[in-house]
């Protein structure tokens, strides 16, 4: 119970805490980080202990927030605040001159509190609450040069992206609250049948929304535009990642079916943005289109029915692709751009950076015996095992290849090249960077434990398969090092540049049917507008001859019956004699009168 | 049915007597004579009545135009320039158009009376003492609403009659 | 056609039209009221004609006489009171003399 407090009220105080006082931004940020790093170790080790900490806050009436830390979620919030840590201590150098530093550290704390809730949260209204908050601050993130050109637009170009697929959880949470009648996320495994089938599809939509898989992938190549600690964070193990969360959380209840969807997402997602990934020509926007290539990986091993192997790529990917962004943050600060051109031979330039870059990218490749290569071996051995095979596992082999291909093309680019000598030390940044570099290499041996503490079975696996993945990996990497990109993807280089098409295709698909529906709104406004018009005259011509008619008609009638009546008053006057018998003479005739009307009355009816 | 020619003797001859006191009350000068045949006339009325065998009603009607017609005649005297009629004074206006009048509620009286059908008489009619006990009834019973309504008519008339008639104060005294 | 019933009602048929005449000839409220006491008097005759000869069962034809005897009497006090009222102020109870009501 502390622990969750310490993981979650740490990062949230200091956020607070930097947005009230406005000063020692930096320091505060990683005082909470560092605390919510400690508490994440404390559920750590007391769930691989076996302990299982939950807590439900009282909330909405009848569904109480809970919090729970299975080993499974305590890992991943360990996971986030190490990143967290290592993040903020490279920003502390990244933005020692930016004016808007109070601002930047507390949306980033702020963030981090609301990744630690997402993948602490133990029902479904919680991590909606939490997913709307890191899709809010990572808005706020992206946009945080919002004075720069391009920078506004590619905030909203994320928020709006990711909120269209949000739209799948919305409903997808409201279908297993109502079909399984509790919002807790156990729950939900419970689920069989139609419901679990629409449920499991729309989670997939929702993940695929925030983990850029195609067709949304466009958002995150976009999102570069933001502070590189910023990408560092948000695809390394928070925002992207949550997608991949989401999916592994909700992978008992998944049915064959979506499974299958799973697979072809994620494999084509992998193989898609892998492409595209070797053709970028921005360091930055490569590593983006390699993330979304990765959580394609995760979307794979999920399919293949192995969460816990996704499980151990999504944290051996966090902390190399975090050490990854941090290095290219450091070439970005050196050259201040993060085109590949501008940056040729940034690497030779720092040789200790660049080296930490190498490993993490080598890694990433997934060669021994770093991380990412037990991962992988995980994966393959997954997809190997499952009955979708025969197509996962190409799929996985062509994205490995992808992978070490765009990494070994980034490293040759940054090392080749005129390099210039005396840069500035830059010791936050190179500290931040060299801890993940440390976790990138070393937590391979880690893994094999940490399947054990979430209950998976070590599978069997052919021998000639770890040979294999081992071979694509180094391939890859080689190829990527000697071919440029034009031999390498040959008819493919146009396509994948503009990425295939997909996002303008989308754009035709939205944007295009909105605006021709706009068209014709505003055509179909106009006419009502001229026939409203029209109307309002045609009553105005009508008020006027009514006008007319009430002035020379109607008053002249009027007073002609007045002047009628005052004429016959005058006449009748005189017949008031005031004499009794003239009186009585005409009441005599009056009475003839009335005689007459009551006999002429009964023949005329 | 057979008529009574007895009853239809009678009858002519206090109708014949009725209008021709009726005459007389516009025909003499005097306002006495006026007053008196208007009270044979409508005694022959009331006889008229007890013909017909309304023996209530006759006597009542005799007996009310008796008083009536001497106050009437008491009234004459005290406001009449000359109650006698001695001198040859014109009491009449309009004559021709009251003669055109009578005449022609004549004729058209005598039209409804001769052109429609009435349907055979009754000869046969309660006696007397029945006729009163049922009139009686009658008025203490399903009319009592329409008998009190006539009572306080009266009433109402003499007090208006009276508050009409005392001189008011401030008059006498100037 | 019963002879009883025309017979009175050719009398009160004259007696009517003498009242007519004698209302509307008359210069004096008083003979006025006289003219009116004839035409109702005739009124009189044809309740009692109509319920002898034609109802002699139903008594309301007898009650009715009996109001249009109240009438009679009110019409003769509010008309005498009248007279009395006109006399004091004028000292004439002459109908050519009261303009006062003209138009």
């Amino acid at each position: 119970m502390i622990w969750l407090a310490l993981t979650l009220m740490a990062p949230f105080g200091a956020g607070i805490a930097i947005l009230a006082l406005r000063r020692q931004p930096a320091a505060l940020a990683l005082a909470g980080s560092a605390l919510g790093l400690a508490g994440a170790l404390g559920l750590f080790a007391a769930t691989a202990r076996g302990d299982r900490i939950a807590a439900a806050l009282p909330f909405l009436p009848g569904f109480p927030a809970r919090l729970e830390a299975s080993p499974l979620t305590a890992t991943f919030a360990l996971m986030v605040a190490t990143v967290a840590v290592a993040v903020l201590i490279h920003a502390a150098g990244y933005m020692a001159r930016d004016p808007g530093r109070v601002r930047f550290f507390g949306i980033m704390t702020l963030f981090v509190t609301a990744m630690e809730l997402l993948v602490l949260s133990g029902d479904w209204i919680t991590l909606l609450g939490a997913w709307e908050m890191i899709g809010f601050a990572s808005w706020l993130l992206i946009g945080f040069w919002h004075h720069r050109p391009a920078v506004p637009e590619a905030a909203l170009r994320a928020f709006l992206y990711t909120r269209s697929a949000d739209l799948g959880l919305y409903l997808a949470v409201f279908l297993l609250i109502g079909a399984t009648g509790s919002p807790e996320i156990a729950a939900a495994s419970a689920l069989t049948g139609p419901p679990a089938l629409i449920a499991g599809l729309l989670l997939l939509l929702a993940a695929a929304g925030k983990s850029a898989q195609p067709p949304f992938q466009e958002w995150l190549m976009r999102a570069m535009a933001s502070p590189t600690p910023v990408s560092a964070l948000l695809h390394s193990a928070t925002l992207v990642a949550a997608g991949a969360i989401l999916l592994i959380r909700a992978a008992p209840m998944l049915p064959d079916a979506v499974l299958v969807a799973v697979g072809i997402v994620g494999g084509f997602g992998a193989v898609i943005t892998g492409l595209m990934a070797l053709a970028e020509r921005d360091l930055k926007r490569l590593l983006a289109a390699s993330t979304a290539s990765q959580h394609g990986f995760m979307l794979i091993t999920i399919a293949a029915g192995a969460p816990v192997a996704a499980v151990l790529h999504l944290v051996a990917h966090a902390a190399i692709k975090s050490a990854l962004f941090l290095g290219a943050g450091i070439f970005q600060h050196d050259r201040n751009a993060t085109t590949l051109d501008a940056l040729a031979g940034a690497g030779r330039a720092r040789p200790g950076v660049f080296a930490g870059f190498a490993l993490a990218a080598l890694a990433l490749a997934g060669l021994p015996p770093m991380a990412a290569w037990f991962s992988k071996e995980a994966i393959l051995a997954a997809t190997w095992n499952s009955p979708l095979a025969p197509w996962l596992v190409p799929l996985a082999l062509a994205g490995a290849l992808l992978s070490g291909a765009y990494m070994g093309r980034a490293l040759r680019v940054l090392w080749s090249g005129p390099a210039e000598r005396a840069q500035t030390p830059v010791p936050f940044m190179a500290v931040g960077l060299w801890g993940l570099v440390i976790l990138a290499v070393t937590l391979g041996p880690a893994f094999g434990p940490l399947e054990a503490m979430l209950g998976a079975t070590i599978e069997d696996i052919p021998p000639f398969l770890p040979v294999l993945g081992l071979a694509v990996a180094a391939g890859g990497a080689a190829l990527g090092w000697l071919l440029p990109p034009r031999r390498l993807l040959g008819p493919f280089l146009g396509p994948a540049e503009r990425g295939f098409g997909i996002a303008s295709a989308l754009e035709t698909l939205s944007a295009r049917s909105a605006l021709t529906l706009a068209g014709a709104v505003a055509r179909l406004e106009t006419e009502i507008l001229a026939a409203t018009l029209a109307a309002g005259r045609t009553g105005t011509r009508v008020a006027a001859a009514t006008c007319r008619i009430d002035r020379d008609r109607i008053d002249g009638a009027i007073f002609a019956l007045t002047r009628g009546l005052r004429a016959s008053g005058q006449g009748l006057r005189r017949l008031q004699s005031g004499l009794i018998h003239r009186e009585l003479a005409l009441s005599m005739i009056g009475i003839l009168l009335l005689i007459g009307v009551l006999l002429i009355a009964p023949l005329s009816f | 049915m057979i008529a009574d020619p007895g009853q239809i003797l009678f009858l002519t001859f206090f109708g014949a007597a009725a209008v021709w006191f009726g005459v007389v009350v516009f025909r003499t000068r005097s306002m006495v004579r006026s007053a008196i045949a208007l009270l044979f006339s409508q005694t022959a009325v009331g006889a008229m009545f007890l013909v017909m065998q309304a023996e209530f009603l006759g006597v009542l009607q005799i007996m009310m135009m008796a008083s009536e017609m001497s106050i009437m005649a008491i009234f004459m005297v005290m406001f009449m320039m000359d109650p006698g009629g001695l001198g040859a004074m014109e009491m009449t206006h309009q004559k021709r158009l009251s003669l055109k009048a009578g005449g022609t509620g004549f004729v058209l009286a005598l039209a409804v009376i001769l052109l429609g059908g009435w349907g055979a008489a009754v000869q046969e009619v309660p006696e007397a003492a029945v006729q009163t006990a049922a009139l009686g009834r009658e008025l203490l019973g399903r009319s009592m609403f329409i008998f009190e309504s006539a009572g306080l008519t009266i009433l109402t008339a003499m007090i208006a009659a009276t508050m009409v008639a005392i001189a008011p104060h401030g008059e006498d005294e100037a | 056609m019963t002879a009883e019933l025309v017979v009175v009602l050719i009398m009160a048929a004259a007696l009517f039209a003498i009242g007519i005449y004698g209302a509307l000839s008359q210069t004096n409220l008083v003979m006025i009221m006289m003219g009116v006491e004839l035409i109702l008097a005739a009124a009189l005759l044809n309740l009692v004609a109509f319920w002898r000869y034609l109802h002699p069962g139903a008594m309301a034809g007898q009650m009715f006489v009996l109001i249009v005897m109240t009438v009679m009497a009110v019409e003769m006090a509010v008309g005498f009171g009248i007279a009395v009222a006109r006399f004091r102020a004028r000292g004439s109870v002459e109908v050519e003399e009261a303009r006062e009501l003209g138009g």
